[in-house]
């Protein structure tokens, strides 16, 4: 009897003890329905804005210092003639003979890009940047012919720099809309630490209006003034950057810039296959005369594949190896270092007509990026 | 013995008013985008907040809640996301700020240093950022109260 009495307790007890875990159980099940009920306190000047980003796509460096890398190849010079200072140029569909040649055992160095947010809102993010790429030159066989200009030896004594301000702007206007605008500022040329007349300092901008449509889907079109091939152009831009359900692919694509097919292996490391439009007009120091600036016009096209992975928290690295493919390395004098515009159709004479052979190249560099 | 009970007296009354500005960050707040709602509490001196509401609580393939499916860590991926903790560890440094937290992004998996600022007693402006304050990006935050 006392023992079915001390048993019966000890259920009584431990159901007893029981009723708090219970409650407390019932405690976690959360009435969610009571937030549907809200409303904000002070509904004045409420706007939502679209996000300047969507999911999967590559870092946004913060920061780079990357080194470039072209495989030997062939430099063929014209002899250099100065339109400018009165004398006539090579016509735009003329055959200039060739005055200079040269084996270029080596083209490239370091290049340095920041991207910094001075205001980073959800109204307006603006990021600012200072950017330093270095072109060092081993030329080796060199064969100068009557004429000749001597440029292949200015390259490789000098190489060529170039210094950029870039100042973008990204400005929503709702939802799901908004605006890219890029300004940057370049100084070109084979300059040392006393640089070049700032005359000489070239402007590119871009403006693209573009729709967010979905946290995996962004699209723009747009309108640029650029130096990418070289010469100064005026292009229509199209942004479509995509990302597919499972975030393993997607495109990055600001055309002609650049486009990209994109595969996510993991959260920490991906894949970017397609090409880079490169290039800048570069002031050789010799060559101008008076107010004139005599200018390199380097373009390249550059099919490649980039491999991106995570070191470390922010800290990620990068590998790109890749086709330099020659679009242009002609010349023009500017008269009184003023820009002009020949386009597709313009006949303005050159200054130099020059090619260069294609080649294979590699770059590798760290970023501090956003995650 | 009268000042030191005056100083005691004001001492107490200095952290009461520290813990009541502190609590000023307490309530029911909707970020920017609008797509959510996020309740913060004061547990034990920090402060956290949790998703309490989605505009979207369903995933539109699945038809059933939606998941932290971005989630770097593979035992959170099937946690659901209404009732997530996505702010962590905030203490309040007075002058109307909170700092030393982290806030979660469930769209990208990515936790980010955040520091969160009241810029008047129904308006958050919450940072985050990776290392250092300059890189980082702030959203404006409102406060919600029953209709």
């Amino acid at each position: 009897m006392n023992k079915n009495y001390l048993f019966l307790l000890m259920v009584m007890l431990l159901m007893a003890g029981s009723f708090p875990l219970m409650a407390q159980e019932e405690e976690e099940e959360e009435d969610w329905s009571m937030f549907d009920e809200l409303e904000l306190v002070d509904e004045t000047n409420v706007k939502r804005f679209a996000k300047p980003t969507i999911v999967g796509l590559s870092p946004t460096r913060f920061f780079s210092l990357s080194y470039d890398h072209q495989l030997p190849y062939d430099m063929n010079l014209s002899a250099a003639r100065f339109p400018a200072s009165g004398n006539s140029g090579w016509g735009v569909n003329e055959d200039a003979p060739i005055s200079e040649t040269g084996r270029v055992n080596f083209t490239g160095g370091i290049r340095f890009n920041s991207n910094i947010p001075i205001i980073s809102k959800s109204n307006l993010v603006w990021q600012s940047g200072l950017n330093y790429w270095r072109f060092g030159y081993n030329i080796g066989n060199i064969e100068e012919q009557s004429g000749a200009s001597g440029l292949t030896g200015i390259l490789n004594n000098k190489g060529l720099n170039n210094l950029n301000w870039t100042n973008t702007f990204f400005v929503p206007i709702s939802e799901e809309n908004f605006f890219i605008f890029q300004g940057l500022l370049d100084m070109s040329g084979n300059y040392g630490f006393s640089l070049q007349p700032f005359n000489t300092i070239r402007w590119s901008m871009a403006a693209v209006y573009a729709k967010r449509v979905s946290e995996r889907k962004r699209w723009g079109l747009g309108f640029a003034r650029t130096y990418r091939v070289g010469n100064l152009n005026y292009v229509p831009v199209v942004m479509y950057d995509v990302t597919s359900p499972d975030r393993k692919w997607g495109t990055e694509i600001l055309f002609p810039a650049r486009a990209h097919g994109r595969y996510n292996f993991n959260k920490n490391s991906l894949l970017l296959f397609g090409y880079e439009l490169e290039g800048q007009t570069y002031r050789i120091n010799e060559f101008s005369v008076g107010n004139n600036s005599y200018e390199i016009r380097r373009g390249e096209l550059r099919p490649r594949l980039e491999l991106q992975k995570q070191l470390s928290g922010p800290f990620w690295m990068h590998f790109q190896a890749g086709y330099r493919i020659d679009w242009t390395f002609n010349a023009d004098e500017l008269e009184g270092s003023r820009e002009f515009f020949r386009g597709f159709f313009g006949t303005q004479d050159f200054g130099m007509v020059n090619n260069l052979s294609n080649t294979v190249y590699f770059n590798i560099g760290i970023s501090f990026v956003t995650l | 013995m009268k000042k030191i009970l005056v100083s005691i007296s004001l001492l107490f009354v200095c952290s009461f008013a520290f813990a009541q500005e502190a609590d000023d960050l307490v309530g029911v707040w909707e970020p920017g985008h609008g797509k959510a709602r996020v309740k913060i509490d004061n547990i034990d001196g920090k402060f956290y907040g949790r998703i309490v509401w989605l505009k979207e609580p369903n995933d539109p393939e699945t038809g059933k809640p939606k998941l932290d499916a971005n989630n770097p860590d593979e035992t959170m991926k099937n946690v659901p996301l209404r009732g997530y903790r996505i702010l962590k560890d905030f203490e309040y440094k007075g002058k109307g700020v909170w700092e030393d937290g982290t806030i979660y992004d469930p769209e990208t998996g990515n936790t980010y240093s955040s520091v969160i600022t009241i810029k008047d007693e129904n308006t958050l402006d919450i940072r985050g950022y990776v290392g250092v304050k300059t890189f980082g990006r702030s959203d404006t935050w409102r406060r919600l109260k029953v209709k």
